[in-house]
């Protein structure tokens, strides 16, 4: 019989890893940070171990007292930091294998079979890997499960710190949810000064788009909040339409708009990179493209 | 004083992907680079040695083959990490531990770093590679040595024998604080790093690279990852320019196109 430990930090997380192991005959739950809080907790109808604290040397503590008790075949979450974090450490402690990014999943008698990307979400590997492993899925890859019924809460105390939290700063975020956008305009180093990604945002607000960033602009320049970022590092997106604007085209920032329905890339040198990843492409300064564009979408408005 | 140890991965350059006939990934066919984020790692290292003294150490462990094949590439990667700073490079390159499976890279890793006779108080590694993006490798490492592990840094001091850090999380910065030595994985907003000079170029030239295969190595895992198939991702793009004689023109064809695939609506 296989057993699966859940982890994660949120129920949208649990419940989706739940369903990445629907199969699996035994499954329990570790809920740690926000989701240790969440009342919903008790309906989810399984065994849960909660643990208020985000500190991965304490969610490695943890996990290492459950996987000890139960023997789980499958340890799972969401590709989170704080789960990379926590699990990684784990997986090297007792060189288990661990599967990220996983798209896919497969559980067979002796082992996992599943899909990930590869070579910066240009391919697909599907790989074996044998008991107990480590599993970190990609988010909105799995179907949630909507089980309910009482679950059993068992509460453990945070331990096993090394490391020690000093600090917590906010980031300045914008709150956009650029996950769930239809359009999007993307900003990239084209642009010379912060001011003029105005006509980023004229063009976005007549298509009804959201304005994304690759990583220059957002993380470097910090011309737009860091939740603005697109790319493997950044947010993953899979709007109708993707238009990248003095984007180059860095696989680092494609794989994060591969989803993307249509790709429009707007570039003065012919030669970007983009161009090749693009449904369709515009040859041009972007200071004289987008207010002519601008011009013509605000005419066909009227 | 404590060394500095470089992870730096050779990594399969993912802008040069090739394909055989039926769709697969031409593994053996993409050449390898110095990984993105590992020139951060360089440069950092760099900084921090200015504090700690020692020595950087640059540790790659060939994950593609066939090593005979990869010669050259690799020594390209060595002698790159040299430039950027590293003082010696150590290198493992074995067909029996490829294609790379991360348990045992970082088994790898570790016997490298005994093997060598380095005493690291620090271990920089990329939080994640441009071909595999597995993000575990310095978790692993930690976690097998039973050190402090900060991850997703993108700001490094080091003081007093301890490593104050910024940790990048999703939704805020965690500042953090790990007694010496230590495992931590850095993020590309960590420095901007520079290109090597030519002088360092020379220099690298002269600095030791030194090669073992798992023989010469204590405890290194076997493989227990099994590739099954690696399949090329055929989104295909259309790839049209939209040409015109005007930019009102090429306006006016990107706004009709785009209403006629359905995704903007005026």
């Amino acid at each position: 019989m296989v057993k699966a430990l859940v982890v994660g930090s949120s129920i949208p997380e649990i419940r989706e890893a739940l369903g990445a192991v629907a199969s699996v005959e035994e499954k329990v739950v570790l809920a740690y940070g926000k989701a240790a809080e969440d009342g919903s907790l008790e309906q989810l109808g399984v065994k849960v171990y909660k643990l208020k604290s985000t500190h991965p040397d304490h969610i490695v503590a943890a996990v290492e007292k459950i996987f000890n008790e139960l023997k789980p075949e499958i340890i799972i979450g969401w590709i989170t930091k704080n789960n990379r974090a926590a699990l990684s450490y784990f997986a090297g402690k007792h060189d288990l294998p661990m599967p990220t990014d996983v798209t896919s999943l497969k559980i067979q008698a002796d082992g996992l079979v599943y899909t990930r990307g590869f070579l910066s979400e240009r391919a697909t590997a599907k790989e074996k890997v044998p008991f107990p492993a480590v599993v970190l899925i990609n988010q909105k890859a799995f179907k949630p499960v909507e089980t309910s019924g009482q679950s059993e809460v068992i509460e453990i105390t945070p331990e096993g710190e090394i490391v020690k939290l000093l600090e917590v700063k906010e980031k300045a975020l914008s709150g956009i949810n650029l996950e769930e956008a239809e359009i999007i305009v993307g900003v990239g180093r084209g642009f010379k000064k912060k001011e003029d990604l105005e006509l980023a945002f004229n063009l976005a607000e007549l298509l009804g788009a959201q304005v994304g960033a690759s990583r220059p602009i957002a993380a470097d320049y910090k011309w737009l909040p860091e939740d603005a970022w697109i790319g493997i590092s950044g947010k993953r997106v899979s709007p109708k339409l993707y238009i990248a604007i003095g984007i180059s085209g860095a696989p680092q920032h494609m794989a994060g708009v591969m989803n993307s329905k249509i790709i429009v890339a707007i570039n003065k040198d012919k030669t970007a990179p983009i161009f090749k990843q693009a449904d369709y492409g515009v040859v041009a300064d972007l200071y004289q493209f987008l207010p002519v564009l601008i011009n013509k979408l605000k005419e066909r408005k009227k | 004083m404590g060394d500095i140890v470089v992870l730096v991965k050779p990594a399969l350059n993912p802008d040069m992907v090739r394909s055989k006939p039926d769709g697969t990934v031409d593994i053996d066919a993409i050449p390898l680079k110095l990984d993105d984020i590992d020139a951060n790692a360089l440069f950092e290292a760099q900084k921090l040695k200015q504090v700690l003294g020692g020595k950087i150490a640059a540790i790659l462990v060939l994950t593609w083959g066939p090593a005979d094949k990869r010669a050259k590439d690799l020594r390209m990667v060595a002698q790159e990490a040299l430039a950027r700073g590293a003082d010696e490079a150590h290198i493992v390159a074995d067909d029996s531990i490829i294609p790379g499976d991360p348990v045992t890279t970082a088994s790898a890793v570790i016997a490298t770093i005994k093997k060598a006779g380095l005493n690291p108080d620090i271990i920089l590694v990329a939080e994640a590679s441009i071909d595999q993006t597995t993000g575990q490798i310095a978790g692993r490492i930690a976690g097998k040595l039973g050190l402090p592990f900060i991850s997703f840094a993108r700001k490094l001091e080091v003081k007093d024998g301890k490593i104050v850090a910024e940790r990048d999380l999703e939704e805020h910065i965690e500042v953090l604080e790990a007694p010496l030595p230590a495992v931590v994985s850095v993020t590309q907003e960590i420095n901007e790093p520079r290109p090597p000079t030519l002088i360092q170029i020379r220099r690298a030239a002269k600095k030791p690279q030194n090669y073992y295969k798992v023989a010469d190595l204590e405890g290194v895992a076997t493989p227990v990852k099994q590739g099954l198939e690696y399949k090329i991702l055929t989104v295909s793009r259309k790839q049209t320019i939209i040409e015109g004689d005007t930019l009102e023109e090429i306006a006016e064809k990107l706004i009709s196109l785009l209403e006629q695939e359905g995704v903007i609506k005026l």
